[in-house]
């Protein structure tokens, strides 16, 4: 036995519009990409056109980044008993931050313009040093007890080393910093999406995918081992790219490759095993981004043995759209209602049941128009179709419209309920 | 003294089921509490209403909760 529960700062439990602002934002740099789709077809001709580039910021800043700061201001504390110094001031800043930021950034590499991109740099270098320095002050108050308190923190520092290395690349594009861009390029992808996003999925998925989806834990020694395994993977690889040690570095990826394939298919294996008789929307909205997510690191091992330009693309678009905008997108369905009716109850007010807050009839009709979405881009990709393109740009506006309409629906009930109801405590209600 | 066992039930259900629980109580009564992780924002209700709470970590990952009334 082991005592737990120690310190806390409650009172630095941020307000929800901490999360709520980020949320509420996300969706409209996933509708942006989606403009981007159906007013610009072509972009999806190489991954380095300026609006591939563009494009793929949108979803992974605009969007992805965007609902993870967000998320980590309340994952900390409520996962990781943290709290964030002036949680909601800091929230606020942050949030204007990345916004410009990725307003620049997106508009500087569509236009290939150096000024624009040197205010993206500083604008996007301001907002994470902010968010990462308060986020590792808050968690130096707490233990690393949790395998989810550790990976978090690994999750934060494979950010900030992601953030490191994009900022370069900018200012590389900008002021032409004599740094070898074809490596960096590939320590920023890998960083960003395993390194930044996965971890950060994975230590969110050990509490919450068997919080929400109703599913026996993750092994434990996954928990103990998996995110320390991938960042020294990681390192250790980074630094064969820099030295251009080729068989070393292609070994380390493989050993990455399989890592992440190990975390996939025992997700998988997890989720499987949950206890619902009827798998909610939320879930399949999860599996399908797994499962994607397992067709991109495909698409990637046979860049190994073919160089057509099409599987790049393929996996991008499986890995950033199919895959974690999916799992996503299925959190935040779960998340959010429960952050309306944890602020509610924490107030002293009687909330409403979570699915009041959300119905589950939302949920299904997102998973519809996102997989109707991926389907319709994935064709565009493999015909090279311009017209398919416009047609995936237009879905996923109204994907992203339908999911802001719902995230706002939530906003407005949480309101309501404050408004209509006399603040009294929850337990002489019951 | 009561058990509430929350483990496997989707959030905020194990939450609604402790406070309904700690309603019943009266001064000095306790219950028990069974739950898959540490529950956090649990800690600030109970606090602000003046609940005593002691957690431990089970060796088989289990987190076992007592809650005392004020």
């Amino acid at each position: 036995m082991m005592p737990a529960g120690a310190a806390l700062g409650y009172d630095a439990t941020p307000p929800i519009s901490a999360p709520l602002r980020y949320f509420l934002t996300a969706p409209f740099f996933g509708m942006l990409a989606g403009l981007l789709l159906l007013i610009s077809p072509d972009v999806l001709v190489s991954r380095w056109t300026p609006g591939a580039l563009a494009l793929t910021h949108l979803a992974t800043l605009g969007f992805m980044v965007m609902v993870m700061v967000g998320a980590l201001f309340q994952i900390l504390p409520v996962v990781c008993g943290a709290a964030i110094p002036m949680a909601g001031r800091i929230a606020l800043a942050v949030h204007l931050l990345l916004v410009g930021g990725t307003v620049a950034l997106a508009t500087g590499l569509y236009k290939m313009s150096p000024p624009i991109l040197t205010v993206a740099a500083a604008l996007l270098g301001m907002a994470l040093s902010v968010f990462l320095l308060s986020a590792m002050i808050g968690l130096s108050k707490v233990g690393s007890g949790t395998g989810s308190q550790r990976d978090v923190r690994l999750a934060l520092i494979g950010l900030g080393v992601a953030a490191l290395l994009g900022l370069s690349l900018a200012l590389t594009r900008a002021q032409g910093l004599p740094l070898p861009m074809f490596s960096m390029l590939q320590l920023h992808l890998g960083w960003a999406l395993l390194g930044g996003a996965g971890l950060l999925l994975a230590a969110t998925s050990w509490i919450v995918v068997p919080m929400f989806q109703i599913t026996p834990s993750y092994p434990r020694a996954m928990i103990r081992f998996w995110a320390l395994s991938c960042t020294g993977a990681l390192t250790l690889w980074s630094i064969s790219v820099l030295l251009e040690w080729k068989i070393l570095s292609l070994i380390l990826l493989g050993l990455i490759v399989a890592l992440t394939a190990l975390f996939l298919f025992t997700t998988l294996v997890v989720i499987g095993k949950t206890r619902r008789s009827h798998p909610d929307a939320s879930y399949r909205l999860f599996r399908l981004g797994i499962w994607s997510l397992i067709a991109g690191l495909v698409c990637l091992l046979s860049t190994l043995v073919s160089d057509a330009p099409m599987l790049r693309i393929l996996a991008g678009v499986l890995i950033i759209y199919g895959g974690f905008v999916s799992v996503i997108e299925a959190m935040l369905y779960k998340i959010v209602p429960f952050l309306a009716w944890l602020h509610l109850t924490q107030s002293g007010i009687k909330a409403p049941n979570v699915r009041q807050l959300q119905p589950e009839d939302g949920t299904r009709k997102q998973l519809r128009i996102h997989t109707v979405a991926l389907v319709i881009l994935l064709m565009a990709v493999l015909l090279g179709n311009d017209w398919l393109t416009r047609l995936a740009g237009a879905a996923i506006v109204i994907e992203f419209g339908w999911l802001f309409f719902n995230m706002h629906g939530v906003l407005s009930a949480y309101r309501k309920t404050r408004t209509d109801s006399p603040a009294r405590r929850y337990s002489s209600a019951a | 003294m009561k058990t509430i066992d929350g483990r496997g039930l989707e959030p905020p259900k194990p939450f609604e089921l402790v406070m309904e629980g700690i309603a019943d109580l009266e001064s000095g009564d306790s219950i028990k509490l069974l739950l898959d992780r540490m529950p956090w924002p649990l800690f600030r209700v109970l606090d602000r209403d003046g609940y005593r709470h002691n957690e431990t970590i089970r060796e088989d990952g289990v987190v076992e909760i007592e809650i005392t009334a004020p």
